[in-house]
């Protein structure tokens, strides 16, 4: 940090003497094309700690609940064996429960991925990154949609192949208590890929939030409290309404999209699928263009 | 060439740039100057579009930032020291910045080492010094090889070494013909670096002109003359217009009339003068005169560069 780094830098610097552009001439070098902005993006997503963090303990739950929920139900198995009513109670749900296991850490991993989501848009603001972003791409949509996409393809792929391996883990365990699981059976692959779906979609709504309310805490709050205080409370509340209404909530879209057979009172799966897709359309668009919009 | 025309900017209800005109040209450093909250920095989030104005345009070489092609490549910025995340290391925040426009990881250790940046490169800037958070700033703002610099308080927390660093980067820089923009409260320092300085004040400009000009003309001129016979020479410089103040035995600071003159004067009426000094008025008078009160500095300006202030002085 001598004074004399600069008197010798400049010559080094990729810029000797007589190569400024002198007087007004615009840049013709490359700019912050849609690519170039997405590799910063995932640059951005991979250098930070707490990121990867959160990526390996989402991981870590879903395996983990995956071989909690396998041996969870090897007892249930076993327990059938002699009790008569658990006998009835098995035989009602204990495949749903063997092709369940999984995907059966998939509440938490919403959790964690929705909260990276919030993170990564509200950080940019909190640690004041917005303003090193956005002067490096100011039309801001380009940088927003890169960070949309780095952050539902990652929340997609790590859950895919989390759960992939949560069922590898899942197989032994089952098949110790004598009970099948055909991780390729057609609904294996789609609870697999809903799921997956479902929670970069929740991943694609805590981004959203963090862009609109800029704050960690308040986005992953709000976060919660869509997906786990609302239901709770539209339960709780009395009157057809909000019996109605429940259905349409987020984290209830899941189940139907999921269901073997469609019961009566819910939503059919390609229903459930369009009020999620509203669910990550509407705040994210919103997000878009007040992002476009407010001052940074 | 930076151009704000009719430049406005109202944060519910207050008016932080009040339709501030300017231009700031290539090839020499132009330094916006003005107390803490005039609107210094508002006017340069503007230039670069992070804040949109009310009213006005701000242009880069014509163009709005928002609407250039390369604009890393058009202008480098060091808004706020603290524009970087705390948990991301100084390498990985230009690998980033640099990714955006295609600029080389070359690049990227190039202004790591013109910044002196190469041994805490790897850390998390979140452990950084104000001035080694500086320092990285300015790193960043010179990725792309810009042709416009602007810089916001660039020397604030750094070491008297950081600050001859910066101020002879900047010089560097407009002799390069770059157009070079940095603000700053501290006079002192802008003395030493800007060719050409913009004075803000609440909003508004309140000066635009070479340094040197406002340094020697918006004063009066003041003259330190030494003599063994004070009273006679007090009482033959005594006029309209002339203030003549005995400061100590045998030194007199005589306001409004030229050194020539003094001499003149003495030499015709044989009182021995053997001191005589023209004080230039420091950037920092010149300064609290400009910013003291807004409306009778803006007579000052009408009525041209060397008209003395219309107030009354010494």
């Amino acid at each position: 940090m001598s004074p004399t780094t600069f008197e010798s830098g400049p010559a080094a610097a990729g810029a000797p003497a007589g190569t400024a552009r002198s007087g007004d001439s615009l840049s013709t070098g490359p700019g912050p094309s849609f690519l170039r902005v997405l590799n910063s993006e995932a640059i951005k997503f991979s250098t930070l700690l707490s990121t990867l963090i959160l990526l390996a303990s989402t991981a870590v739950v879903l395996v983990g609940f995956g071989a909690l929920s396998a041996w969870g139900t090897g007892q249930f198995a076993r327990a059938a064996e002699t009790d008569q009513g658990a006998a009835a109670a098995f035989a009602a749900q204990g495949s749903e429960l063997a092709l369940g296991a999984p995907t059966s850490g998939i509440p938490f991993a919403q959790l964690i991925l929705g909260s990276l989501g919030v993170l990564l848009m509200s950080s940019e603001f909190t640690t004041g990154m917005a303003r090193s972003t956005f002067a490096a791409v100011p039309k801001r949509t380009p940088a927003f949609l890169a960070k949309l996409l780095v952050v539902v393809v990652t929340a997609f792929a790590l859950t895919a192949v989390s759960a992939y391996l949560a069922g590898l883990v899942s197989l032994p365990i089952l098949d110790h208590y004598g009970l099948p699981l055909d991780l390729g059976s057609a609904q294996s692959v789609k609870l697999l890929l809903v799921n997956s779906a479902y929670v970069a979609a929740v991943a694609a709504i805590g981004l959203a939030l963090g862009a609109l309310l800029r704050n960690s805490a308040g986005g992953i709050m709000s976060l919660v409290g869509l997906f786990f205080v609302l239901p709770i409370v539209f339960q709780l509340i009395p009157g057809d309404f909000f019996e109605e209404a429940r259905k349409y909530l987020p984290g209830n879209t899941v189940q139907a999209m999921t269901a073997t057979e469609h019961f009566p009172d819910t939503l059919e799966a390609w229903q459930a699928a369009l009020v999620l897709g509203a669910w990550v359309v509407v705040p994210v668009v919103l997000a878009g263009i007040l992002l476009k919009k407010r001052d940074v | 060439m930076i151009e704000a025309r009719g430049l406005t900017k109202v944060y519910g209800g207050k008016t932080a740039v009040d339709g501030v005109s300017f231009t700031v040209e290539a090839g020499r450093v132009t330094g916006f100057l003005g107390p803490n909250g005039a609107g210094k920095s508002t006017t340069m989030r503007m230039i670069m579009g992070l804040d949109r104005p009310t009213s006005g345009t701000v242009t880069v070489n014509g163009v709005p930032f928002d609407r250039h092609q390369a604009p890393l490549r058009d202008v480098g910025v060091l808004l706020d020291a603290k524009a970087v995340h705390t948990s991301r290391s100084a390498y990985n925040h230009l690998l980033a910045m640099a990714a955006t426009h295609g600029i080389p990881k070359k690049r990227v250790r190039e202004v790591i080492e013109m910044t002196g940046l190469a041994d805490v490169a790897r850390k998390k800037v979140g452990g950084f010094s104000l001035g080694m958070g500086q320092r990285l700033g300015i790193a960043a703002a010179l990725l792309g090889d810009p042709q416009t610099v602007i810089l916001d308080e660039p020397v604030n927390g750094l070491d008297p070494e950081g600050v001859v660093w910066v101020r002879n980067l900047v010089k560097y820089l407009a002799a390069e013909g770059r157009t070079v923009f940095l603000s700053s409260h501290l006079m002192s320092e802008m003395a030493l670096t800007a060719d050409h300085l913009i004075v803000i004040g609440r909003g508004r400009i309140i000066a635009d002109a070479p340094i040197q000009e406002i340094i020697t003309g918006r004063g009066r001129i003041r003259t330190r003359v030494r003599t063994d016979q004070p009273d006679q020479l007090l009482r033959l410089l005594a006029g309209d217009g002339v203030s003549v103040e005995m400061q100590e035995n045998e030194l007199l600071e005589v306001t409004g009339l030229d050194p020539r003159h003094i001499a003149r004067t003495a030499l015709d009426h044989r009182v021995m003068i053997y001191e005589l000094t023209p004080l230039q008025a420091s950037l920092e008078e010149a300064y609290m005169e400009l910013t003291k009160d807004e409306v009778e500095y803006h007579s000052l300006i009408t009525a041209g560069a060397t008209a003395p202030a219309q107030s009354g002085g010494n």
